[in-house]
């Protein structure tokens, strides 16, 4: 078994993509990816108006050697939309992957199944490598691998809200049903949680709010990479059994009671 | 000739090839994907693809997202 993250014909040695979104500055943003170790980070789309100023992220992201940007399809409502996005961000991005994401109500953010797995179907057949951000649903993660998704990306609770992993029994089922990697993305607020998704066997965590909304990010970033690591060693392994009964460290033996004090 | 670039009407006073618009614009080629109504250019072909009036035209970059 190969110890690097396989997405499509690619291997990444860190287990930890981040979001570029939400930071205070790209400056702050930059310094977070580079003390992530991230391999592999998304991108949005948005329009260049004329006369108004640029912020451009894609000049101080190119300069970080060996860093995959994967643009993603926020703001896609359909299928259609989310199809021409991905295409735009090829053009973009020059980069085969694309984060397909399409989430049509605002409030919460959940991902339209239907919507996304048309999506796929058309971007897959396109020559896409295709990380789907979808719902935990064991069914669908099925679905998606099936139609030749590179990965699939189950959301541990809505985006942004830092719920961690409310939808443990289903992430549980999609890592063991799984055979292409399983990237758990979104709700993640800290690296305990992000050490817990390695446990269990997860394959990589997509990071960005528990990050960009930290106080110290660039230390968050690093403590986050330190935590998919060590999760990442525990599964490999491999977690003691649990029992209802406690086991003994230490020999029991009955010296102090049997008196031979000093 | 008169465009609408990104939803906005836009007075285009250069030549009519894509690539002016980008230098007008002073928006990089490089780090613009254009859409003509509806149809995604080519970057490879920005100095050859001529603009028409009444022309819509989606200028789009790159940004920070998650």
């Amino acid at each position: 078994m190969t110890e690097g993250l396989k997405l499509g014909d690619r291997v990444f040695s860190s287990r930890l993509l981040l979001g570029t979104g939400k930071f205070s500055s790209t400056d702050a943003m930059i310094r977070a990816v580079r003390a992530s170790g991230a391999e592999l980070v998304t991108v949005a789309l948005r329009r260049f108006h004329p006369g108004r100023p640029v912020d451009d992220v894609l000049a101080p992201l190119a300069a970080i050697e060996g860093l995959m940007l994967v643009p993603n399809t926020s703001g896609a409502r359909d299928a259609g939309e989310a199809v021409r996005a991905a295409q735009l961000g090829r053009e973009l991005c020059g980069s085969p992957f694309v984060k397909l994401e399409i989430h049509p109500n605002p409030h919460h953010l959940l991902p339209d199944p239907i919507e996304t797995f048309e999506a796929a179907k058309i971007l897959v057949g396109e020559g896409f490598l295709v990380l789907p951000y979808m719902p935990a649903d064991p069914v669908l993660a099925r679905r998606l691998e099936d139609i030749g998704c590179a990965a699939v990306m189950p959301l541990g609770a809505a985006i942004g809200s830092g719920q961690g992993l409310t939808t443990m029994s289903m992430l549980k089922l999609i890592i063991r049903d799984a055979s292409v990697p399983v990237i758990v993305d979104a709700g993640l607020r800290s690296p305990s949680e992000a050490a817990l998704t390695m446990e269990i066997g997860g394959d990589a965590v997509l990071v960005n709010s528990a990050i960009a909304a930290a106080e110290n990010p660039e230390l968050m970033a690093s403590a986050f990479a330190a935590a998919v690591r060590a999760g990442r060693d525990a599964w490999k392994a491999g977690l003691m059994p649990q029992s209802d009964a406690a086991a003994a460290t230490s020999p029991l033996t009955a010296f102090l009671a049997g008196g031979e004090a000093g | 000739m008169n465009l609408v670039v990104n939803g906005e009407a836009y007075r285009h006073n250069g030549q009519s090839t894509i690539a002016d618009l980008l230098r007008e614009c002073r928006a990089e080629a490089g780090r613009t994907a254009v859409m003509v109504n509806g149809d995604i250019v080519p970057k490879s072909t920005f100095d050859m693809v001529r603009l028409s009036d009444g022309d819509h035209v989606e200028l789009i970059m790159i940004a920070a997202g998650g």
